[in-house]
């Protein structure tokens, strides 16, 4: 990839280059204030963030991408953590998970015909698995493009009598074609599955998925990488922690410091700008928005004549959890030795 | 790829590798080199999945998965069941590399000895033992064990055990799991469907697949896929019969706990054994006398048999071995991997493809594991 100078970028994001994930992807950073510009035309691989020059943007399939952050070739990338674990096997020592982005959610599951009543978990399938070898002197085949995360998973299960077929594409069909007995696939709804008589095993989910931001920890974290990251996982943050939340505002009618500290226990709420709660009985809170209807009534109960609730376009705080974390993994630059040529 | 390390290795003399194949080929044994690439599927069925992560896998030009060698057994049978001795008496030695991720530079030296047609079983085991004791001598004394894999399968064909219990008692014994662990910690089964069980308790086979047709036509079901309705209705069946009381009665578990504790001296253990069979009234007969024959074809090939240690819950965790079992490593390093490992594996031809069982026994000596590897 492009060389690599000593103190500044390039900072490389590499994100999906087709289909859904690209769009959210997208879409996500845009909510973050971080438009993707994509070179001349959509069939350009290479393109930048508007808002922060010096950041090459490479468009990637995702299971490139992976590849790319293993490699140090990438600081961040958006794909999927089913991607992220059959990949990469030591992905905790090479790979930081910055951030689940909320999109392309899919669960990676064993998936057997339905007409196999009498199989309905794991343990099921070991009986099944080493019947089957025993009768027919074979291993049961198991159609999967997720040869690590099954492995891994059968291991645990104590499933030993399966055999592996690679299956890239249409994997949900190789049961009827007569290519595989059982699958590993991934699955949104289980209507695909059902379409072609599969059903899922009770404990038969390997792993829950979804699109997430991931940091390279063997990139080159120079000073100019770690502005430009830290300049980005500012502005996801915001954006993230505005999604996540509510803004509600009422009015009490007495003061309402009493009532912040309870709000904080029972919802998890935070007073909107800091420790400053009005005596006048004025109240600005942030909750998780999931919690945001309950708290407003909570609110009605202690004496609120109205309650509204927003939702938010950005909260920057002061402190940055994501950057913090991944500062954690990369180590802080050593700022007691400045820089000077090399010795040699 | 290869080369580099067999030259050094080769130029280093005296080397223990070079030597023991030397003594093999002075007992009669001829020098065989199998290839080194073969379809990965033959490696993947016999020893399963767990394995695909340590195999060094490429693919043929056709697209098929091929691996290097992992290991010599496999190969040298490969070789000798194509070849015009294929059923008959053949007996080979080898040395040079097998490949592994797991080993330093993703390959090792490995030398051993692989039999196959001899009808004389206990003193082709004892030899094969003997010779490759010997052999592995010259890089140290080593320490052995050995087990009976094809008497514990007698064992579990004698207490008329669940087939499925007799399978999983085998793997869990040959993982060195205890025998609560693999008895007691199982997952729950889907079969705790009273429904179904319920109505199948005094059904037959053919009662059974006829529900079961049942069933899948309520349900909508027509495609049935990989397994057939029958194998469904038999398996429900067998949970029905499973259900009424424990899989392994008291007596019976007892009696495998007994014979799992067996250990030490191999002389002392058999005479432990029978007293065990004779106490649970279980015919042990023939194994035994295999056990006991094979002892004395040790003894008499100048290995002090009192030195070995037998363990009836050695069996190796393979399924293709099916009777006398062996392995020993570096007195100085116990927790260490074996440095020499072998056993009677009829079966394997069977498996690669040649109709029927053929008498197979062996033994690989794993160079950089022997006790004076590093001084070589």
């Amino acid at each position: 990839m492009s060389a690599k100078t000593e103190d500044c970028g390039p900072f490389v994001i590499a994100v999906p280059s087709k289909g859904r994930l690209q769009e959210s992807t997208a879409a996500f950073f845009a909510r973050a204030g971080l438009e993707l510009v994509q070179g001349r035309g959509a069939r350009d691989y290479r393109g930048a963030l508007a808002s922060l020059p010096g950041v090459e943007v490479a468009y990637l399939s995702a299971s490139e991408i992976v590849g790319q952050l293993a490699a140090g070739w990438a600081h961040f990338g958006v794909t999927g953590e089913d991607l992220v674990h059959e990949k990469v096997p030591d992905a905790g020592s090479r790979l930081e998970l910055v951030a689940p982005l909320g999109f392309g959610r899919a669960n990676v599951v064993v998936a057997a015909p339905q007409a196999w009543i009498d199989v309905r978990t794991m343990a099921d399938l070991e009986d099944v698995a080493s019947s089957y070898r025993a009768k027919r002197g074979e291993r049961m085949r198991v159609a999967t493009k997720y040869v690590n995360l099954t492995r891994r998973f059968f291991a645990k299960h104590g499933v030993a009598d399966y055999r592996i077929v690679e299956s890239t594409g249409a994997t949900e069909g190789a049961p009827a074609a007569g290519a595989a007995e059982l699958i590993v696939d991934i699955s949104t709804t289980g209507a695909t599955l059902a379409a072609n008589a599969l059903k899922i095993l009770d404990d038969g989910v390997i792993l829950r998925s979804q699109a997430m931001l991931v940091a390279s920890l063997s990139a080159a974290w120079g000073t100019g990488a770690r502005v430009c990251g830290r300049a980005i996982l500012d502005r996801i943050a915001a954006s993230e922690q505005a999604r996540h939340s509510r803004e509600i505002r009422a009015r009490l009618p007495a003061s309402a410091r009493p009532i912040i500290e309870d709000a904080r226990e029972r919802f998890g709420a935070e007073q909107a700008v800091g420790e400053d709660a009005d005596p006048q009985g004025f109240v600005a809170l942030h909750c998780p928005h999931g919690r945001a209807a309950e708290l407003a009534n909570w609110l009605l109960s202690k004496g609120a004549e109205r309650v509204s609730v927003a939702a938010l376009e950005q909260i920057f705080d002061a402190r940055n959890r994501l950057y913090e974390a991944l500062e954690r993994r990369i180590g802080r630059p050593d700022l007691t030795l400045p820089k000077t040529g090399s010795p040699f | 790829m290869s080369s580099i390390t067999l030259d050094a290795a080769l130029q280093a003399a005296p080397n223990p590798g070079e030597r023991a194949l030397e003594h093999f080929l002075a007992a009669g044994f001829r020098r065989i080199e199998p290839a080194v690439l073969h379809p990965a599927s033959i490696f993947l069925d016999l020893s399963g999945e767990e394995i695909r992560g340590r195999l060094f896998l490429t693919a043929g030009a056709a697209g098929q998965e091929l691996c290097l060698r992992p290991e010599y057994t496999i190969p040298v049978c490969r070789a000798y069941l194509s070849s015009e001795l294929a059923g008959k008496v053949a007996e080979y030695a080898y040395f040079g590399p097998v490949f592994r991720s797991e080993a330093e530079g993703g390959e090792r030296l490995q030398t051993g000895l692989e039999s196959f047609g001899r009808k004389d079983v206990e003193a082709a085991d004892a030899e094969i033992f003997a010779l490759s004791m010997e052999a592995a001598a010259a890089g140290g004394a080593l320490s052995a064990r050995l087990g009976d894999a094809g008497l514990f399968d007698s064992l579990l064909e004698a207490l008329d055990l669940p087939d499925i219990w007799r399978r999983r008692l085998r793997r869990g014994v040959a993982q060195g799991r205890s025998l609560s662990a693999i008895l007691d910690g199982r997952g729950q089964s889907a079969l705790a469907q009273p429904g179904v069980l319920a109505a199948l308790e005094s059904a037959d086979h053919a009662g059974a697949k006829a529900l079961v047709e049942d069933l899948l036509a309520i349900a909508g079901i027509d495609a049935v896929g990989g397994r057939t309705v029958g194998e469904i209705a038999d398996r429900f069946l067998e949970q029905a019969a499973l259900r009424s009381g424990e899989p392994i009665d008291a007596g019976k578990r007892a009696v495998l706990e007994s014979y799992l504790a067996v250990s030490g001296d191999p002389d002392e253990a058999a005479v432990k054994l029978r007293r065990l069979a004779d106490q649970a009234k279980l015919d042990l007969e023939q194994a035994l006398d295999t056990f006991e024959r094979r002892n004395g074809f040790i003894a008499a090939r100048g290995v002090a048999i009192g030195e070995t240690r037998f363990s009836a819950a050695f069996v190796r965790d393979f399924d293709y071995y099916t009777g006398f079992v062996f392995e020993a490593r570096d007195p100085a390093r116990a927790e260490a991997k074996p440095a020499l490992g072998g056993g009677r594996y009829d079966g394997l031809a069977r498996h690669l493809g040649a109709g029927e069982d053929i008498p197979a026994v062996g033994a690989a000596i794993t160079i950089d594991r022997l006790p004076f590897a590093g001084a070589r």
